[in-house]
């Protein structure tokens, strides 16, 4: 039985998720912190969302390697 | 009998399309990220596009379930007809009932029966059925669900916003999943088109192979992959719509945060489990997220009943499908005739089920009511229609019955549920 793949697939999908959704969940909260009224900086608090949501836009493409088997093999 | 089973095969490959436009589209749809006729156009364009990418036949028809090769025995084109035709009826039935279940389950449970009803049982390999079906079947929906689980518990708390000093509610700009959710749910179409119309390129070159006309060892003809794509994308355009209120309404309302979280496990799982040698269905994995989703947020239920009715569907998914398979490779057995009957009461059964659901349509403009500007997703309150279908399963359980138990909610639990749902979104804000 594939106990150690199933352990592996397993990982890999919590470790990949939770990477994901934290980095765009931080990214829609810096959005929502530069968007209030009273706020000192919202220039820097906007462009750390935007780094957070380029990096989920890199999960999303180095998903299409995976899936493109022109690149992954 | 070759030119049949290739257009089975497609057929097939449609029904797989329309069967599986939830699996990536319906928590989009639900939330309101994509009109839901731009989403299946999205996922049709993806299906085509994912099925010309990857062209590599697959080594095996049943991928190890059954004996196959030199050593064990050989794969005849009937068999792959009666394995079709189990497969295309329990992907109609499951549909008709609004059900997710795996189509490539579908196909294994009638290559089985085939094989069991044409050779033996000698010709299974037990091993390999419960390594590739019934572990996954297990384990797929728990993986997805209890990440998908964690990830919305992560996506709540990172974006719950409170004033320090009066403690109420700042702005949270949730909605900003939307934009999100069209990414991930466009990967999981992707997927599932690379993956999906593979199967039915390996047999329709298989069939090729075995009638003489192609060389052995050689890849799907062009032709054969336009086919297949074409027919995914044209399946997937069509929708299954009825699944897709399933999924995206059905089992628990899907807020943005919570659809992103879902797709972005489904996506992940998927991905995971294609590249590292654990073969998960795609419907589970997205059922999972689903399920594990709705209970990661506070407010939400998920109406397990319809869970349970999921679960029961998937338990007969490999005998359902067996059962017309060996049904099948009988009449297939007794020669021609026995061809011509079995293709005939296919498909007057399959022209009857899509008859049969004319009677109450559920299209794009009726699967899943989205409030445009606000968050909640509302139920339909259509009594008069849930009372036609209540008649309809009533009729039903004469014919078929394993469908008595997984009927669709009586209009009083569809009433409840919605009372739910207005109660969950006031505590929501």
């Amino acid at each position: 039985m594939k106990w150690l793949e199933l352990v592996t697939v397993a990982g890999a999908t919590l470790v990949a998720a939770v990477t994901v959704v934290v980095l765009y969940s931080l990214g829609v909260r810096l959005t929502a912190i530069a968007a209030d009224s009273r706020q000192a900086s919202p220039g820097v608090k906007k462009s750390f969302a935007y780094i957070c949501f380029g990096l989920c836009g890199f999960a999303v493409l180095f998903g299409l390697y995976l899936i493109i088997p022109y690149f992954s093999g | 009998m070759v030119a049949l089973v290739i257009a089975l095969a497609l057929f097939f490959d449609f029904t797989n399309g329309f069967h599986d436009t939830a699996n990536a589209m319906a928590t989009p749809i639900a939330t309101g990220a994509i009109k839901p006729k731009s989403a299946v156009t999205l996922a049709a364009i993806l299906n085509l596009v994912g099925a010309f990418l990857s062209t590599e036949v697959a080594k095996t028809v049943s991928g190890g379930i059954i004996r196959e090769g030199s050593d064990g025995i050989q794969i005849t084109p009937d068999i792959i007809f009666a394995g079709l035709m189990g497969a295309i009826l329990w992907n109609m039935i499951t549909w008709l009932k609004g059900l997710p279940s795996s189509s490539s389950h579908a196909l294994f449970g009638g290559l089985i029966g085939a094989a069991v009803a044409g050779i033996g049982f000698h010709s299974i390999k037990l091993e390999g059925l419960l390594q590739k079906v019934i572990l996954p079947a297990i384990f797929a929906p728990l993986i997805a669900g209890i990440v998908a689980y964690i990830c919305t518990r992560l996506a709540y708390a990172l974006t719950s916003r409170h004033d320090p000093e009066t403690g109420s509610k700042l702005t949270q700009k949730r909605g900003g999943f939307r934009t999100g959710q069209i990414f991930t749910s466009s990967l999981v179409a992707l997927a599932h088109g690379t993956n999906d119309a593979q199967k039915t390129m390996g047999i329709i070159t298989l069939v090729l192979i075995a009638a003489g006309t192609q060389d052995p060892g050689s890849g799907p003809e062009f032709w054969v992959i336009a086919a297949c794509a074409f027919a995914i994308a044209i399946g997937t355009y069509a929708g299954g719509w009825r699944i897709i209120r399933t999924m995206g309404a059905g089992l628990t309302e899907v807020k943005p945060a919570q659809g992103f979280a879902a797709e972005t496990s489904t996506a992940s799982a998927i991905l995971a489990s294609s590249h590292l040698g654990f073969a998960l269905s795609t419907t589970q994995v997205a059922s999972g997220s689903v399920i594990g989703s709705g209970m990661g947020r506070k407010g939400t239920s998920v109406r397990w009943s319809m869970v349970g009715k999921i679960a029961l569907g998937w338990l007969f998914t490999l005998p359902a499908a067996g059962l017309v398979g060996a049904l099948t490779a009988l009449l297939v057995k007794t020669g021609t005739v026995g061809v011509l009957i079995a293709a005939i009461a296919g498909t007057a059964a399959v022209l009857f089920m899509f008859f049969y659901s004319r009677k109450s349509a559920v299209g794009h403009h009726n699967a899943i009511e989205v409030e445009e500007a606000g968050q909640a997703v509302k139920f339909r309150k259509k009594k008069g229609l849930a009372r036609a279908r209540a008649k309809a399963r009533a009729q039903e359980k004469n014919l078929a019955p394993e469908s008595s138990r997984t009927g669709l909610g009586t209009p009083d639990a569809e009433a409840a549920a919605s009372a739910d749902a207005d109660t969950s979104k006031e505590t929501q804000r």
